[in-house]
């Protein structure tokens, strides 16, 4: 396991993670704002992708184009990536979403998903089945060397790039008028009217900035692997929303740092030995243990009344949670016992599930160290962590910013 | 504020009257009648074969057909009955279909009884079903639909991938036809022949008795203590908890009965197909059962039947007619499905045959939701009038 290699795993995972990021960012914002998973979204990525395409192949360029065309052909795609998005994402807003807002909630989600599989056969019916694929620029195989280590120019623009729409984002969102509408009527609609917000407006507005960087990705993942699929908006759909799940929906930034997570996950799982990974494994176990052992029992005998803090109740509760196989499962099945120290039981052994889990990942993983998971498996492991996730953390490594309301 | 009030209250009461003659009629008729109709044609249909009207092609559409109103129906428990989504639904069909090829078919030369396999096959999807609803039902509904969704994905991709269990994308072949009373030893010497089930005709009369039993327990389940607790979550989760039912229990037994019909259903399609590919596992597939019974009416028994039936057998017949190119034909299909979903849930979400409870609440603007949607607080004037206050 050579530094290098590390080294390009890496910066392949951050890149990956990054155009994740983008496209997780449009299922974060519309999650925050109107509690639904908008499943249409992979597909605005993929039509971005495939006008920056086209736009590209019909200027006419190829590897001897002069540079300065080159960027002015790119600059005129991403023109086109961005526009259409957008003008697409809010016309299904305006359609599909709109007139359904206040039904039922299977209702939206079923025109989510039908809006989706119509965007995905109007790819193909007016782009072809076939995958479109863009001719390599100079730009496209440039490299750099990085600590000893070759790294395409394409990855390094991708993390400044997602990076820069990051930071923007951040500031529209927390420092000009219309994100504090965003967050007002992602907090409460009504009220948020009732202050003179327009929150269709407002809504509309969301679904702009969204698809717009779902069409940057596009853009993008077709500069980077100089092809797209009619179908890719699929699985990078799936990612995304994973990612932001794994964040905490409805959080800006833990969409970001779930993305990155996933991407470093994705690409670590199938690049390195599992005797590498193990280790890992062996790092999120000691945390698990952590968790069982002190964080969570503390944050449980904080709710204990002050009249009933005897340090004998005390004990039973940290008894459940550092003898969970023992105190947990005896606690759960007794028959009548106390609310708080039965909750703590079924978190306890959770946990511990959780624990053994991994130890026994670890060991499996140590015991079969020169393997190397094969890439096919690769869409697997995007959704053994989301499966995870739920299981252990549902509200994400930075927690929910979702606001129910009752 | 004051159209969306006109439109949501407009929709609410006017197919409730039932204006036209066509619905008068209808509702003079009991309902027993149209069940009765709805048998007689199914089991007619395979006779205008067995007279040489209609060709036998015809008649192994019928068949599949059948196999998707068994999916509808099942389907229909979590997303008409309980109000999940579930869009990885082809999954636990695969299951299905895979145990049935695994338990007899030449691939690891074991032959168990008919019986036995369809059973087991349940069985399976039904255990894949719990385990996928275990880490998801204590969450909101909506992780449901994208879990299934990953899920179904996942399932095809294991598919392709573990070619040693499964021959991957070539997938099994050569699976037996069922036998009835396997092990059973025939009184008489060439009776056997009798028990095996080979034949177009003989499939259909079988998925049709399965279908048949199938309605029947589903819809005394609808109108049971269980099937009024499913609804009762679906219109609104809080409530019901509050009225002492246990939410994520209730939700569970109708995914995990769910994915049991799929199993069933997948068993019966690896019988009748020989050979099972994860071609018949896609997306997609999904998506069609998911298009029947929003098509049909969410809730609705018969209405999700007549929706696999118009949707399965519909674009077969279009295709035998036109003989249109095959990819060609599917993406076209595809778009219409997408654009009928759509346009279903924001027209006439309750569905052909709506299912009376649904509809109202299909229909239904939640107060508190239309609260938030309100447009301008200050054309309280026009709001009254609109409100008949």
């Amino acid at each position: 396991m050579s530094f290098d290699h590390i080294m390009s795993v890496t910066i392949g995972g951050l890149t990956v993670g990054m155009i994740y990021a983008l496209i997780a960012l449009g299922y974060t914002m519309v999650y925050g704002v109107l509690k639904f998973i908008n499943f249409a979204h992979g597909e605005v990525f993929t039509v971005g992708g495939y006008v920056a395409a086209f736009s590209l192949l019909a200027m006419g360029i190829d590897a001897s184009t002069p540079w300065l065309k080159v960027a002015g052909a790119i600059a005129l795609a991403l023109v086109a990536a961005v526009t259409v998005p957008m003008a697409l994402g809010f016309l299904i807003e305006r359609i599909a979403y709109r007139p359904l807002r206040g039904r039922s909630r299977i209702i939206p989600l079923l025109s989510a998903i039908g809006v989706s599989i119509v965007l995905q056969q109007l790819i193909i019916i007016v782009f072809g089945p076939k995958p479109v694929t863009i001719p390599t620029l100079a730009l496209s195989s440039a490299s750099v060397n990085l600590f000893g280590v070759d790294v395409r120019v394409l990855a390094l623009v991708i993390i400044a790039v997602s990076a820069a729409l990051m930071v923007g984002l951040t500031y529209l969102v927390k420092s000009t008028r219309i994100g504090k509408a965003m967050r007002a009527t992602s907090q409460d609609m009504e009220a948020a009217e009732m202050m003179g917000i327009d929150t269709n407006r407002t809504i509309a507005f969301t679904f702009l900035v969204g698809s717009a960087l779902a069409g940057i990705g596009g853009l993008l993942v077709v500069m980077y692997y100089g092809s797209l699929k009619y179908d890719a908006g699929f699985l990078y759909g799936l990612k995304a929303f994973t990612s932001a799940v794994l964040g905490g929906i409805g959080n800006i930034p833990g969409a970001v740092v779930g993305a990155i997570v996933l991407g470093m996950t994705e690409t670590y799982g199938v690049s390195v030995d599992l005797g590498f990974l193990a280790w890992f494994v062996l790092a999120g176990l000691a945390l698990g243990i952590y968790v069982q052992m002190v964080r969570v029992p503390n944050r449980r005998l904080a709710h204990i009344a002050a009249d009933r803090r005897t340090p004998e109740y005390e004990r039973s509760i940290m008894n459940v949670y550092r003898l969970a196989p023992y105190h947990g499962i005896k606690t759960l099945l007794a028959e009548r016992t106390d609310a708080l120290l039965s909750v703590s039981a079924a978190d306890a052994v959770r946990l511990m599930a959780g624990n053994i889990f991994l130890a026994v990942l670890a060991t499996i993983m140590f015991i079969n160290s020169s393997v190397r998971i094969d890439t096919r498996w690769q869409p697997v492991i995007a959704f053994v962590v989301l499966m995870v996730i739920l299981m252990f953390r549902p509200s994400g490594i930075l927690g929910e910013a979702v606001t129910e309301k009752v | 504020m004051a159209i969306r009030m006109k439109t949501s209250s407009g929709q609410d009461t006017a197919p409730t009257h039932g204006d036209t003659v066509v619905q008068r009629i209808a509702s003079a008729v009991p309902g027993w009648v149209w069940w009765l109709a709805g048998i007689v044609i199914a089991a007619g249909f395979p006779l205008l074969n067995v007279i040489g009207v209609v060709e036998t092609a015809w008649l192994r559409v019928g068949v599949v057909s059948l196999i998707f109103v068994l999916l509808s129906l099942g389907l229909n428990i979590v997303m008409g009955e309980t109000g999940l989504l579930n869009l990885g639904y082809i999954a636990f069909f695969a299951f299905g279909a895979y145990t049935t090829a695994l338990l007899s078919s030449p691939k690891f030369e074991i032959r168990w009884p008919f019986l036995a396999v369809i059973v087991v096959s349940t069985l399976v999807a039904m255990v894949a079903g719990f385990l996928i609803s275990l880490p998801t039902l204590r969450l909101r509904g909506d992780y449901l639909a994208i879990v299934t969704l990953a899920f179904g994905e996942i399932v095809r991709l294991t598919i392709i991938n573990l070619v040693p269990l499964t021959n991957g994308p070539n997938g099994i072949t050569g699976i037996y036809s069922p036998r009835l009373f396997a092990g059973a030893k025939p009184a008489l010497e060439g009776i056997e022949a009798w028990f095996i089930i080979d034949k177009p005709l003989e499939y259909y009369y079988l998925v049709l008795v399965c279908v048949v039993v199938l309605a029947v327990l589903l819809t005394n389940l609808k109108n049971s203590r269980i099937g009024r607790a499913w609804n009762a979550l679906r219109e609104d989760e809080l409530a019901a908890i509050s009225s002492g039912i246990t939410a994520v229990r209730a939700k569970m037994l109708s995914v995990v009965l769910s994915a049991g019909i799929a199993g069933f259903a997948g068993s019966l399609f690896a019988y009748y197909s020989n050979v099972i590919s994860p071609e018949s596992f896609l997306f997609m597939q999904s998506v069609i059962v998911v298009c029947m019974v929003v098509l049909g009416g969410m809730g609705s028994i018969p209405g999700v039947m007549l929706g696999a039936v118009v949707l399965q057998a519909l674009p077969q017949l279009i295709r035998e007619a036109a003989g249109a190119a095959r990819s060609d034909f599917e993406v076209y299909r595809m778009l219409i499905y997408g654009i009928l979903i759509v346009v279903m849930v924001i027209f006439r979400p309750e569905g052909l045959l709506p299912d009376k409870i649904f509809k109202r609440e299909a229909h239904e603007v939640d107060p508190r939701e239309l609260e938030m949607t309100r447009q301008s607080l200050f054309d309280l004037e026009e709001g009254e009038k609109d409100l008949g206050v």
